[in-house]
């Protein structure tokens, strides 16, 4: 009789280690290929470890509860030796180590590479990769006023990749040879803040939404009429105000909720975007919020926004549409959960099912770009459905 | 050429000639020329400075406090560097504290063979440099060449403090130079030992030479290491290593003493403190293993830093 030994096998790219749920087998079973022999869980989820073939568990080595770094032998299988033949193995018993040792440090092979340290640390503890600063390159970062995003174009000839302060130098020599142009105030602000921000993980949804009634109602209201944003700005302070949690930032382990719905949008001014805000949006009637809108659209353009006009919203609207695009996914501000997106209007055939055909209405597409850390695409989607609802009643924003 | 020992006892007779304040004393240090012969010839040339002490550290040390104090320059010898725990009351609390306490300076100079050989095992192997330079008031030398041993000692002398001398019984008769120097460097200040680019080993006493073959090994692979040989222990001269460390970002400290509280940990302290932002990796320490020092001559290779063992441990440092 041969014996096929049980590993831990790897259970994903980061996964260094898992722990011992529970065995679904006593030592003695008759157990069937490719069945789970065992449970296992990892820091992201229970999965279960398959046999390798056919035969009797002879053996079990692991213990339940406790962690075993990936390749560990939890046991053993016996096996037929016609079956052991079949499974390309020798008939000569596998040699195993002395039973009933505690395995928490048998895993072969390149232990240099992955062995966590910390219990459940799904990364090796000394990696020294790509994105490690030592204090010597943050140093002379901070010196030149650089951020880890400026080193994203240097291929690193460190240790596992990192960028060396030579690395540095050289990069920095290099550009030198092309042509060199100061950043206005108004971009570092805007990548500084966009650098913040991306430092969340970022989703975006994506809803089709008709701007027929929308485009109905701003003719009627000629010649003293709300811009498309506008209306996007109502809808979103309107949907926010029946429910304000999905406007809330994520602190710690926190949930930090809006005191007033002021919303913000995006102006684009000379080299950067500027987001006036309109103070508690929820509680004046589109109509009320033109002269406003307008103001504001104006100031920032000639970038004499006043500081109380600016700051402080709770979620911002960009209408990427008037530069023709369709369909973008934005970056919300930093200290903001929320941003939401208006495409171009574009012509579309529909389908009319009481005329039994196509008929050409307008449609946009309506972005909702979100910290995936507060919440997820269902409860982002249900927000996004209630502004394309609000948005749709233009006579109700 | 000069072996270290003999550049000892050539400042020893340089100090006795040169100035009458200047006598030797120690357990066997007359006629039978010192437990390692580093005294030999002096008591034939000098038969009324340098004289045999009867076997207690203690009283041998408060006997070169009680002359100093009247005026003379004593060398103290002590068989092992080990054995000069038996006398620390006076070195640590008489010697150490005199000129604070009275304004009387205390010029002794205490000789400590000092350091491993293969066989010596846990009584005549022992690092004491790290004990004496906790206390204010003492001055530790660390000579690690043949030069640094003559100059070093004599300068000692001329210290109006007390001064632990710790001269490695492994250099006596290995080390060896072509010629006595007329110059040196001031106590207090270390020396690059090797110039370098990647890393840098601060180390002193025997193991500068283990750090010197290490750093001689890693050329084939490409690095130039740095050595900083210390000299003097304490002051120690932080401005030397910060300024090695700001051309190489990687530090290793290598000592022959324990691990505790030791000079490596000093080193890599004040490098943490006043040099993070030089440093490309974390600060490394070799040190000897934290056990007694072994009799065997195998098990002691494995307990002290060796040329490899530094290799290995550079090799880390410059992956980190």
């Amino acid at each position: 009789m041969a014996q096929v030994p049980i590993s831990m096998p790897q259970l994903g790219e980061s996964i260094a280690e898992a722990t011992i749920v529970k065995f679904l087998f006593a030592e003695g079973d008759t157990i069937e290929a490719d069945k789970d022999l065992l449970e296992v869980e990892t820091n992201k989820a229970v999965m279960g470890v398959t046999s390798p073939c056919a035969g009797k568990l002879c053996e079990i080595l692991a213990k339940e509860g406790e962690s075993y770094p990936v390749g560990a032998v939890l046991g053993y299988i016996e096996v037929s030796d016609e079956d052991a033949r079949s499974l390309g193995l020798d008939e000569t018993p596998v040699e195993k180590p002395r039973k009933k040792e505690p395995k928490r440090h048998a895993a072969p092979a390149a232990p240099q590479q992955v062995e966590p340290t910390v219990k459940g640390l799904p990364v090796p503890a000394h990696a020294a990769g790509a994105s490690y600063l030592s204090p010597r390159m943050k140093a002379r970062m901070s010196e030149l006023g650089l951020h880890a995003a400026d080193l994203a174009g240097i291929a690193g000839s460190g240790a596992a990749g990192r960028v060396t302060i030579e690395d540095l130098e050289k990069f920095l020599e290099d550009l030198e040879r092309n042509r060199i142009t100061p950043a206005s105030t108004m971009r570092v602000a805007v990548a500084d803040a966009m650098r913040r921000s991306a430092t969340r993980p970022l989703a975006t949804v994506v809803l089709p939404v008709r701007l027929d009634a929308m485009l109905a109602h701003r003719r009627a209201q000629a010649p003293h009429k709300a811009g498309p944003a506008l209306y996007g700005l109502r809808a979103l302070a309107m949907a926010l105000s029946e429910n304000s949690a999905p406007a809330g930032r994520l602190i710690g382990d926190r949930i930090i909720h809006p005191r007033s719905i002021d919303i913000g949008f995006a102006v684009e001014a000379d080299d950067g975007v500027l987001v006036p805000v309109i103070r508690n949006a929820d509680q004046f009637v589109l109509a009320d919020l033109i002269e406003r809108y307008d103001r504001l659209v104006e100031l920032a353009r000639r970038r004499r926004l006043s500081p109380g006009d600016t700051g402080g919203s709770i979620a911002t609207i960009t209408n990427y549409g008037v530069f023709g695009l369709t369909m973008a996914t934005p970056i919300p501000l930093p200290e903001q959960t929320l941003l939401l997106g208006m495409g171009a209007g574009q012509i579309v055939p529909h389908w009319d099912a009481t005329e039994k055909a196509f008929v050409p209405i307008t449609e946009a597409s309506l972005t909702l770009s979100f910290d995936h850390r507060v919440l997820d695409g269902g409860a982002a989607g249900r927000l996004l459905r209630r502004i394309a609802e609000l948005f749709n009643k233009p006579e109700d924003l | 050429m000069i072996t270290y020992k003999e550049a000892l006892t050539a400042a020893m007779a340089k100090l006795l000639a040169d100035d009458p304040r200047v006598f030797i004393y120690g357990q066997d240090v007359g006629s039978f020329g010192g437990a390692f012969k580093v005294t030999e010839g002096l008591a034939a040339a000098y038969p009324d400075r340098v004289l045999d002490a009867p076997i207690s550290e203690d009283a041998i040390v408060g006997v070169a406090i009680g002359a100093a104090i009247e005026g003379m320059r004593p060398i103290v010898e002590m068989q092992f560097a080990d054995f000069s725990t038996c006398g620390l009351n006076q070195i640590v609390n008489q010697a150490a504290t005199l000129f604070y306490r009275t304004e009387v300076p205390c010029p002794i100079v205490v000789r400590l063979p000092s350091g491993g050989t293969a066989g010596a095992g846990p009584f005549h192997s022992q690092s004491m440099e790290a004990l004496y330079a906790t206390y204010p008031g003492l001055i530790v030398m660390t000579p690690a060449t043949v030069e640094d041993a003559y100059s070093m000692l004599i300068e000692a002398v001329a210290i109006d403090d007390p001064v632990l001398f710790c001269e490695h019984k492994l250099l006596y008769n290995h080390l060896k130079a072509e010629k006595l120097p007329t110059e040196s460097l001031p106590a207090g200040k270390a020396r690059v030992a090797r110039h370098g680019r990647d890393a840098t080993i601060v180390s002193y006493g025997a193991m500068v030479h283990e750090s010197l073959l290490a750093a001689k090994e890693l050329v084939e692979d490409g690095y130039e290491i740095e050595v900083i040989d210390l000299r003097t222990v304490k002051p120690l001269d932080t401005d030397t290593i910060l300024a090695s460390v700001a051309r190489t970002g990687r530090l290793l400290c290598v000592s022959e003493a324990w691990p505790w509280g030791g000079v490596a940990a000093e080193v890599v302290a004040r490098v943490c403190a006043e040099g993070f932002a030089l440093l490309d990796a974390p600060p490394q320490r070799l040190n000897a293993k934290d056990t007694p020092v072994p009799y065997h001559p195998d098990l002691w290779s494995a307990h002290r830093p060796t040329a490899s063992a530094i290799v290995t441990a550079t090799r880390s440092l410059l992956q980190a």
